[in-house]
Protein backbone atom coordinates (compact mmCIF):
# COMPACT_ATOMS: atom_id res chain seq x y z
CA UNK A 1 0.00 0.00 0.00
CA UNK A 2 2.97 2.30 1.03
CA UNK A 3 4.28 1.64 -3.05
CA UNK A 4 1.19 2.87 -4.31
CA UNK A 5 0.37 5.76 -2.04
CA UNK A 6 3.80 7.01 -3.02
CA UNK A 7 3.45 6.11 -6.42
CA UNK A 8 -0.05 7.96 -6.39
CA UNK A 9 1.50 11.00 -4.67
CA UNK A 10 4.43 11.06 -7.12
CA UNK A 11 1.86 11.43 -9.97
CA UNK A 12 -0.01 13.97 -8.38
CA UNK A 13 3.72 15.78 -7.80
CA UNK A 14 4.17 15.81 -11.49
CA UNK A 15 0.71 16.65 -13.14
CA UNK A 16 0.60 19.86 -10.56
CA UNK A 17 3.90 20.88 -11.85
CA UNK A 18 2.88 20.17 -14.82
CA UNK A 19 0.14 22.53 -14.69
CA UNK A 20 1.94 25.11 -12.43
CA UNK A 21 4.62 25.80 -16.08
CA UNK A 22 2.87 28.32 -17.71
CA UNK A 23 2.54 30.46 -14.34
CA UNK A 24 6.03 29.93 -13.68
CA UNK A 25 7.08 31.08 -17.40
CA UNK A 26 4.70 34.31 -16.79
CA UNK A 27 6.11 35.30 -13.87
CA UNK A 28 9.70 33.99 -14.90
CA UNK A 29 9.35 36.35 -17.83
CA UNK A 30 8.13 39.30 -15.70
CA UNK A 31 11.29 39.49 -14.24
CA UNK A 32 13.67 39.27 -16.47
CA UNK A 33 11.90 40.01 -20.04
CA UNK A 34 13.32 37.69 -22.20
CA UNK A 35 11.41 35.00 -23.16
CA UNK A 36 14.45 32.47 -23.56
CA UNK A 37 15.72 32.95 -20.82
CA UNK A 38 12.34 33.12 -18.98
CA UNK A 39 11.74 29.63 -20.22
CA UNK A 40 15.42 28.26 -19.31
CA UNK A 41 14.89 29.73 -15.53
CA UNK A 42 11.59 27.31 -16.16
CA UNK A 43 12.90 24.39 -16.90
CA UNK A 44 16.06 24.64 -14.56
CA UNK A 45 13.11 25.08 -11.73
CA UNK A 46 11.37 22.33 -13.06
CA UNK A 47 13.86 19.86 -13.09
CA UNK A 48 15.24 21.39 -9.51
CA UNK A 49 11.50 20.45 -8.31
CA UNK A 50 11.40 16.82 -9.65
CA UNK A 51 14.89 16.21 -8.02
CA UNK A 52 13.85 17.54 -4.69
CA UNK A 53 9.98 16.36 -4.55
CA UNK A 54 11.16 15.00 -1.17
CA UNK A 55 11.46 18.01 0.56
CA UNK A 56 7.75 19.13 -0.47
CA UNK A 57 5.86 17.76 2.62
CA UNK A 58 2.35 19.09 1.53
CA UNK A 59 0.97 20.11 -2.23
CA UNK A 60 -0.74 22.42 -0.79
CA UNK A 61 2.57 24.73 -0.22
CA UNK A 62 3.88 23.83 -3.54
CA UNK A 63 3.12 27.10 -4.86
CA UNK A 64 5.08 28.75 -2.71
CA UNK A 65 7.91 26.68 -2.61
CA UNK A 66 8.20 26.08 -7.05
CA UNK A 67 8.47 30.13 -6.76
CA UNK A 68 10.82 30.35 -4.59
CA UNK A 69 13.09 27.49 -6.27
CA UNK A 70 12.20 30.05 -9.66
CA UNK A 71 13.74 33.03 -7.56
CA UNK A 72 16.67 30.77 -6.47
CA UNK A 73 17.27 30.51 -9.95
CA UNK A 74 16.76 34.08 -11.38
CA UNK A 75 19.08 34.80 -8.65
CA UNK A 76 22.03 32.56 -9.36
CA UNK A 77 21.83 33.31 -12.94
CA UNK A 78 23.01 36.73 -12.26
CA UNK A 79 25.56 35.39 -9.74
CA UNK A 80 27.18 32.89 -12.12
CA UNK A 81 27.11 35.25 -15.56
CA UNK A 82 27.51 38.82 -13.75
CA UNK A 83 28.61 38.55 -10.50
CA UNK A 84 30.06 41.93 -9.89
CA UNK A 85 26.99 43.96 -11.01
CA UNK A 86 24.04 44.14 -8.28
CA UNK A 87 20.80 42.58 -9.71
CA UNK A 88 18.93 45.84 -8.36
CA UNK A 89 21.42 48.20 -11.17
CA UNK A 90 20.52 46.46 -13.55
CA UNK A 91 18.48 48.17 -16.01
CA UNK A 92 16.63 45.58 -18.68
CA UNK A 93 17.37 46.35 -22.39
CA UNK A 94 14.23 47.87 -23.84
CA UNK A 95 15.13 46.73 -27.19
CA UNK A 96 12.83 46.76 -30.48
CA UNK A 97 10.32 43.76 -31.16
CA UNK A 98 8.11 43.63 -33.40
CA UNK A 99 5.76 42.12 -32.39
CA UNK A 100 5.02 45.32 -29.81
CA UNK A 101 4.33 47.67 -32.42
CA UNK A 102 0.40 47.58 -33.01
CA UNK A 103 -1.41 49.57 -31.22
CA UNK A 104 -3.02 47.15 -28.84
CA UNK A 105 0.22 46.01 -27.61
CA UNK A 106 1.46 49.72 -27.03
CA UNK A 107 -0.16 49.70 -23.43
CA UNK A 108 1.17 46.31 -22.72
CA UNK A 109 4.80 47.42 -23.58
CA UNK A 110 4.10 50.62 -21.48
CA UNK A 111 3.52 48.64 -18.33
CA UNK A 112 5.90 45.75 -19.36
CA UNK A 113 8.48 48.97 -19.42
CA UNK A 114 7.56 50.46 -16.16
CA UNK A 115 7.94 47.15 -14.39
CA UNK A 116 11.26 46.22 -16.06
CA UNK A 117 12.52 49.75 -14.77
CA UNK A 118 11.82 48.48 -10.92
CA UNK A 119 14.62 47.61 -8.73
CA UNK A 120 14.31 43.60 -8.99
CA UNK A 121 12.91 43.39 -5.44
CA UNK A 122 10.20 45.64 -6.13
CA UNK A 123 9.57 44.19 -9.97
CA UNK A 124 9.15 40.61 -8.41
CA UNK A 125 7.30 41.73 -4.82
CA UNK A 126 4.70 43.48 -7.09
CA UNK A 127 4.49 40.79 -10.23
CA UNK A 128 3.92 37.76 -7.35
CA UNK A 129 1.24 39.90 -5.56
CA UNK A 130 -0.52 40.98 -9.07
CA UNK A 131 0.29 37.95 -11.47
CA UNK A 132 0.20 35.14 -9.16
CA UNK A 133 -1.91 36.32 -6.40
CA UNK A 134 0.53 35.78 -3.92
CA UNK A 135 -0.13 36.85 -0.19
CA UNK A 136 1.87 38.66 1.77
CA UNK A 137 3.02 35.90 3.78
CA UNK A 138 3.65 34.19 0.52
CA UNK A 139 5.95 36.35 -0.86
CA UNK A 140 7.96 36.72 1.90
CA UNK A 141 8.43 32.85 2.07
CA UNK A 142 9.08 33.17 -1.79
CA UNK A 143 11.42 35.56 -1.07
CA UNK A 144 12.97 34.85 2.20
CA UNK A 145 12.46 38.38 3.10
CA UNK A 146 9.87 40.04 6.39
CA UNK A 147 6.69 41.01 5.64
CA UNK A 148 7.08 44.32 6.67
CA UNK A 149 9.97 44.24 3.56
CA UNK A 150 6.91 42.99 0.86
CA UNK A 151 5.00 45.83 1.99
CA UNK A 152 7.61 48.35 1.72
CA UNK A 153 8.50 47.14 -1.09
CA UNK A 154 4.99 46.60 -2.74
CA UNK A 155 4.20 50.26 -1.57
CA UNK A 156 7.48 51.57 -3.50
CA UNK A 157 6.74 49.91 -6.44
CA UNK A 158 3.15 51.17 -7.21
CA UNK A 159 4.03 54.44 -6.20
CA UNK A 160 6.91 54.65 -9.19
CA UNK A 161 4.15 52.31 -11.25
CA UNK A 162 2.09 55.61 -10.55
CA UNK A 163 4.50 58.04 -11.24
CA UNK A 164 5.59 56.47 -14.47
CA UNK A 165 1.96 55.12 -16.49
CA UNK A 166 -0.77 57.71 -14.33
CA UNK A 167 0.66 60.70 -14.29
CA UNK A 168 2.64 60.16 -17.60
CA UNK A 169 1.46 59.95 -20.94
CA UNK A 170 -1.88 57.78 -20.60
CA UNK A 171 -5.16 60.01 -19.80
CA UNK A 172 -6.93 58.03 -17.24
CA UNK A 173 -10.15 57.63 -18.85
CA UNK A 174 -8.52 56.24 -21.84
CA UNK A 175 -6.74 54.12 -20.34
CA UNK A 176 -9.28 52.35 -18.39
CA UNK A 177 -11.84 52.51 -21.74
CA UNK A 178 -8.76 50.72 -23.71
CA UNK A 179 -8.42 48.32 -20.76
CA UNK A 180 -12.20 47.41 -20.82
CA UNK A 181 -11.84 47.05 -24.77
CA UNK A 182 -9.04 44.61 -25.05
CA UNK B 1 0.35 59.42 -0.42
CA UNK B 2 -0.45 59.31 3.30
CA UNK B 3 -3.50 60.33 4.46
CA UNK B 4 -5.48 60.06 8.17
CA UNK B 5 -3.56 57.37 9.59
CA UNK B 6 -3.77 55.12 6.91
CA UNK B 7 -0.19 54.63 5.85
CA UNK B 8 0.93 54.01 2.14
CA UNK B 9 1.33 50.38 3.17
CA UNK B 10 -1.51 49.67 4.86
CA UNK B 11 -3.72 51.21 1.66
CA UNK B 12 -1.81 48.91 -0.30
CA UNK B 13 -2.63 45.85 2.11
CA UNK B 14 -6.35 46.86 1.85
CA UNK B 15 -6.64 46.69 -2.06
CA UNK B 16 -4.50 43.45 -1.51
CA UNK B 17 -7.44 42.25 0.73
CA UNK B 18 -4.19 41.61 3.33
CA UNK B 19 -6.36 43.76 6.74
CA UNK B 20 -8.21 41.78 9.06
CA UNK B 21 -12.13 43.16 9.69
CA UNK B 22 -11.03 45.44 12.26
CA UNK B 23 -8.23 47.42 10.19
CA UNK B 24 -10.52 47.41 7.03
CA UNK B 25 -13.52 48.98 8.79
CA UNK B 26 -10.83 51.95 9.74
CA UNK B 27 -9.88 51.91 6.53
CA UNK B 28 -13.76 52.36 5.01
CA UNK B 29 -13.75 54.46 7.74
CA UNK B 30 -11.23 56.88 6.27
CA UNK B 31 -12.26 56.56 2.84
CA UNK B 32 -15.66 57.99 3.45
CA UNK B 33 -13.96 60.80 5.46
CA UNK B 34 -11.75 61.91 2.32
CA UNK B 35 -12.43 61.52 -1.03
CA UNK B 36 -8.37 62.04 -2.31
CA UNK B 37 -7.93 58.85 0.05
CA UNK B 38 -10.99 56.69 -2.43
CA UNK B 39 -9.22 58.42 -5.29
CA UNK B 40 -5.51 56.87 -4.29
CA UNK B 41 -7.28 53.89 -4.08
CA UNK B 42 -8.57 53.19 -7.32
CA UNK B 43 -5.27 54.58 -8.57
CA UNK B 44 -3.71 51.61 -6.97
CA UNK B 45 -6.49 49.13 -8.33
CA UNK B 46 -5.97 50.37 -11.51
CA UNK B 47 -2.44 50.16 -11.20
CA UNK B 48 -2.87 46.03 -9.70
CA UNK B 49 -5.60 45.97 -13.22
CA UNK B 50 -2.43 47.13 -15.68
CA UNK B 51 0.23 44.58 -14.30
CA UNK B 52 -2.16 42.12 -14.89
CA UNK B 53 -3.19 42.99 -18.37
CA UNK B 54 0.46 43.28 -19.48
CA UNK B 55 1.47 40.16 -18.34
CA UNK B 56 -2.16 38.36 -19.77
CA UNK B 57 -0.06 37.15 -22.78
CA UNK B 58 3.63 36.64 -22.45
CA UNK B 59 5.09 36.13 -25.60
CA UNK B 60 4.83 31.85 -26.38
CA UNK B 61 8.36 30.51 -26.11
CA UNK B 62 7.63 28.23 -29.36
CA UNK B 63 7.84 31.17 -30.79
CA UNK B 64 11.80 32.07 -29.70
CA UNK B 65 12.65 28.61 -30.53
CA UNK B 66 11.90 27.99 -33.82
CA UNK B 67 13.13 24.17 -35.16
CA UNK B 68 12.06 23.75 -38.36
CA UNK B 69 11.87 27.42 -40.09
CA UNK B 70 13.36 26.99 -43.47
CA UNK B 71 12.87 30.64 -44.31
CA UNK B 72 12.42 33.71 -42.75
CA UNK B 73 8.46 35.36 -42.75
CA UNK B 74 7.16 38.32 -40.53
CA UNK B 75 6.32 36.08 -37.66
CA UNK B 76 9.11 34.08 -37.39
CA UNK B 77 11.32 36.55 -37.83
CA UNK B 78 9.92 39.25 -35.12
CA UNK B 79 10.30 35.69 -32.82
CA UNK B 80 13.74 35.21 -33.82
CA UNK B 81 14.78 38.69 -33.08
CA UNK B 82 12.98 38.88 -29.51
CA UNK B 83 15.15 35.72 -29.05
CA UNK B 84 18.27 37.77 -30.20
CA UNK B 85 17.70 40.31 -28.17
CA UNK B 86 17.81 37.93 -25.16
CA UNK B 87 21.25 35.97 -26.13
CA UNK B 88 23.25 38.08 -24.29
CA UNK B 89 21.67 37.28 -21.20
CA UNK B 90 21.56 33.45 -22.12
CA UNK B 91 25.16 33.07 -23.05
CA UNK B 92 26.03 34.06 -19.78
CA UNK B 93 23.74 31.37 -18.38
CA UNK B 94 25.60 28.72 -20.89
CA UNK B 95 28.88 29.87 -21.22
CA UNK B 96 30.50 28.65 -18.21
CA UNK B 97 33.39 26.61 -20.31
CA UNK B 98 36.88 25.62 -19.21
CA UNK B 99 38.91 29.02 -19.99
CA UNK B 100 40.31 29.54 -23.49
CA UNK B 101 43.73 29.87 -25.55
CA UNK B 102 45.03 33.51 -24.70
CA UNK B 103 44.24 34.60 -28.30
CA UNK B 104 40.65 34.24 -28.24
CA UNK B 105 38.27 36.80 -26.67
CA UNK B 106 36.19 35.24 -24.28
CA UNK B 107 32.67 35.39 -26.01
CA UNK B 108 30.20 32.61 -26.91
CA UNK B 109 29.13 32.66 -30.62
CA UNK B 110 26.01 31.04 -31.90
CA UNK B 111 24.97 29.98 -35.25
CA UNK B 112 21.98 28.44 -37.44
CA UNK B 113 22.07 24.98 -38.00
CA UNK B 114 20.55 23.54 -41.12
CA UNK B 115 16.88 24.05 -39.34
CA UNK B 116 17.69 27.28 -38.45
CA UNK B 117 17.69 26.29 -35.06
CA UNK B 118 20.72 28.33 -32.36
CA UNK B 119 23.22 26.49 -31.74
CA UNK B 120 26.21 27.42 -29.54
CA UNK B 121 29.70 27.72 -30.12
CA UNK B 122 32.79 29.94 -29.13
CA UNK B 123 35.14 31.85 -30.47
CA UNK B 124 37.77 28.70 -30.19
CA UNK B 125 36.00 26.76 -32.44
CA UNK B 126 35.78 29.41 -35.10
CA UNK B 127 39.29 30.18 -35.36
CA UNK B 128 39.82 26.23 -36.12
CA UNK B 129 36.85 26.53 -38.94
CA UNK B 130 37.86 28.44 -41.71
CA UNK B 131 34.17 28.72 -43.07
CA UNK B 132 33.17 30.34 -40.18
CA UNK B 133 35.39 33.51 -40.32
CA UNK B 134 32.07 35.66 -41.28
CA UNK B 135 30.68 37.24 -37.98
CA UNK B 136 28.65 39.05 -36.68
CA UNK B 137 28.95 41.18 -33.45
CA UNK B 138 25.55 42.56 -32.16
CA UNK B 139 25.34 45.62 -29.63
CA UNK B 140 21.60 46.58 -28.07
CA UNK B 141 23.01 48.78 -25.54
CA UNK B 142 24.60 52.01 -25.30
CA UNK B 143 26.90 50.81 -22.38
CA UNK B 144 30.60 51.88 -23.21
CA UNK B 145 32.27 48.75 -21.56
CA UNK B 146 30.02 46.87 -23.91
CA UNK B 147 31.04 48.90 -26.97
CA UNK B 148 35.25 48.72 -25.76
CA UNK B 149 34.16 44.78 -25.90
CA UNK B 150 32.58 44.80 -28.96
CA UNK B 151 35.49 46.72 -30.48
CA UNK B 152 38.48 44.58 -28.74
CA UNK B 153 36.76 41.46 -29.97
CA UNK B 154 36.51 42.50 -33.78
CA UNK B 155 40.02 43.94 -33.44
CA UNK B 156 41.17 40.37 -31.96
CA UNK B 157 39.69 38.24 -34.59
CA UNK B 158 40.19 40.29 -37.80
CA UNK B 159 44.64 39.93 -36.12
CA UNK B 160 43.95 36.39 -35.77
CA UNK B 161 42.88 35.54 -39.12
CA UNK B 162 45.15 38.34 -40.61
CA UNK B 163 47.76 35.84 -41.85
CA UNK B 164 45.36 33.55 -43.09
CA UNK B 165 44.92 33.71 -46.91
CA UNK B 166 41.20 34.17 -46.43
CA UNK B 167 40.95 37.24 -43.27
CA UNK B 168 37.86 37.38 -41.16
CA UNK B 169 34.93 39.64 -42.68
CA UNK B 170 33.43 41.18 -39.47
CA UNK B 171 29.87 43.26 -38.79
CA UNK B 172 29.93 45.32 -35.71
CA UNK B 173 25.88 45.52 -35.79
CA UNK B 174 24.31 48.25 -32.88
CA UNK B 175 20.80 48.52 -32.55
CA UNK B 176 18.26 50.21 -29.65
CA UNK B 177 20.13 52.47 -27.84
CA UNK B 178 23.55 51.11 -28.37
CA UNK B 179 23.18 53.53 -32.03
CA UNK B 180 24.30 56.27 -29.89
CA UNK B 181 27.86 54.22 -29.15
CA UNK B 182 27.73 55.16 -33.74
CA UNK B 183 26.45 58.61 -33.67
CA UNK B 184 28.48 61.76 -34.53
CA UNK B 185 28.83 64.08 -32.11
CA UNK B 186 27.57 61.94 -29.02
CA UNK B 187 29.66 58.94 -29.30
CA UNK B 188 33.30 59.11 -27.14
CA UNK B 189 34.81 56.67 -29.37
CA UNK B 190 34.92 58.42 -32.63
CA UNK B 191 38.63 57.53 -32.89
CA UNK B 192 38.78 54.73 -32.06
CA UNK B 193 36.25 53.70 -34.39
CA UNK B 194 37.77 55.83 -37.24
CA UNK B 195 41.43 54.04 -36.46
CA UNK B 196 39.56 50.47 -37.10
CA UNK B 197 37.80 51.03 -39.92
CA UNK B 198 41.30 52.62 -41.64
CA UNK B 199 43.31 49.28 -40.31
CA UNK B 200 40.58 46.77 -41.45
CA UNK B 201 39.11 46.50 -44.61
CA UNK B 202 36.95 43.61 -43.80
CA UNK B 203 35.04 45.40 -41.00
CA UNK B 204 31.73 47.24 -41.58
CA UNK B 205 29.96 49.35 -38.95
CA UNK B 206 26.41 48.94 -39.19
CA UNK B 207 23.04 51.32 -37.50
CA UNK B 208 19.89 50.13 -37.18
CA UNK B 209 17.63 53.08 -38.99
CA UNK B 210 14.84 51.69 -36.77
CA UNK B 211 16.83 52.88 -33.75
CA UNK B 212 17.50 55.89 -35.76
CA UNK B 213 13.80 56.48 -36.53
CA UNK B 214 13.18 56.22 -32.61
CA UNK B 215 15.59 58.36 -31.39
CA UNK B 216 14.61 61.05 -33.95
CA UNK B 217 10.85 60.79 -32.45
CA UNK B 218 12.21 61.14 -28.70
CA UNK B 219 14.29 63.40 -29.82
CA UNK B 220 11.20 65.50 -30.72
CA UNK B 221 12.26 64.68 -34.77
CA UNK B 222 14.96 67.81 -34.36
CA UNK B 223 16.54 66.12 -37.55
CA UNK B 224 18.24 62.97 -38.71
CA UNK B 225 20.76 61.33 -36.23
CA UNK B 226 23.84 61.94 -37.98
CA UNK B 227 26.08 58.88 -37.89
CA UNK B 228 30.29 58.82 -37.58
CA UNK B 229 31.70 58.71 -41.19
CA UNK B 230 31.80 55.41 -42.84
CA UNK B 231 29.01 53.86 -40.91
CA UNK B 232 26.41 51.24 -43.04
CA UNK B 233 22.93 52.09 -42.19
CA UNK B 234 20.67 48.98 -42.38
CA UNK B 235 16.39 49.44 -42.58
CA UNK B 236 16.60 46.76 -39.46
CA UNK B 237 19.43 45.12 -37.20
CA UNK B 238 17.40 43.12 -36.83
CA UNK B 239 16.33 41.32 -39.92
CA UNK B 240 19.91 41.83 -41.51
CA UNK B 241 21.19 39.70 -38.44
CA UNK B 242 18.81 36.87 -39.72
CA UNK B 243 19.63 37.33 -43.23
CA UNK B 244 23.42 37.36 -42.03
CA UNK B 245 22.55 33.92 -39.76
CA UNK B 246 20.74 32.72 -42.51
CA UNK B 247 23.70 32.54 -44.42
CA UNK B 248 25.69 30.76 -42.92
CA UNK B 249 27.11 33.73 -40.52
CA UNK B 250 28.63 33.13 -37.11
CA UNK B 251 26.62 35.96 -34.02
CA UNK B 252 28.06 37.26 -30.81
CA UNK B 253 26.07 39.00 -29.18
CA UNK B 254 27.87 41.77 -26.79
Amino acid sequence: MTVIKTFCKNQQFKRTLAEYRENLYRIAYSWCHNPALADDLVQETLAKALKNSSQLRDLATMKAWLYRILSNCWRDHFRRSRETVDIDDIVLVDGDTPDLRNDRQQIIHRVRNAIARLPNGQRQVITLVDLEGCSYIEVAQILDVPIGTVMSRLSRARKALKELLLQAELPRDRKVHQLRSV
Amino acid sequence: MSNNDISDERLNAFIDDELDALEKSEVFEALEAERELSQQVCELRQLSELVRHAYDTPPAIEQYRPQHTKRINPWGAAAAASLLLGIGATLGWVGHQPPEPVDVPRLNAMYWDKEHAFQNSDLAAIAQNPDSRKIIVHLNTSSGPKFEQALATAEQLLETYADSDKGAEIEVVANASAVKMLRAGFTPYSQRVSDLQERYINLTFLACKDAMDHIRELENDQGEVQLLPGVDVTPSALEHILNRLSDGWMYINV
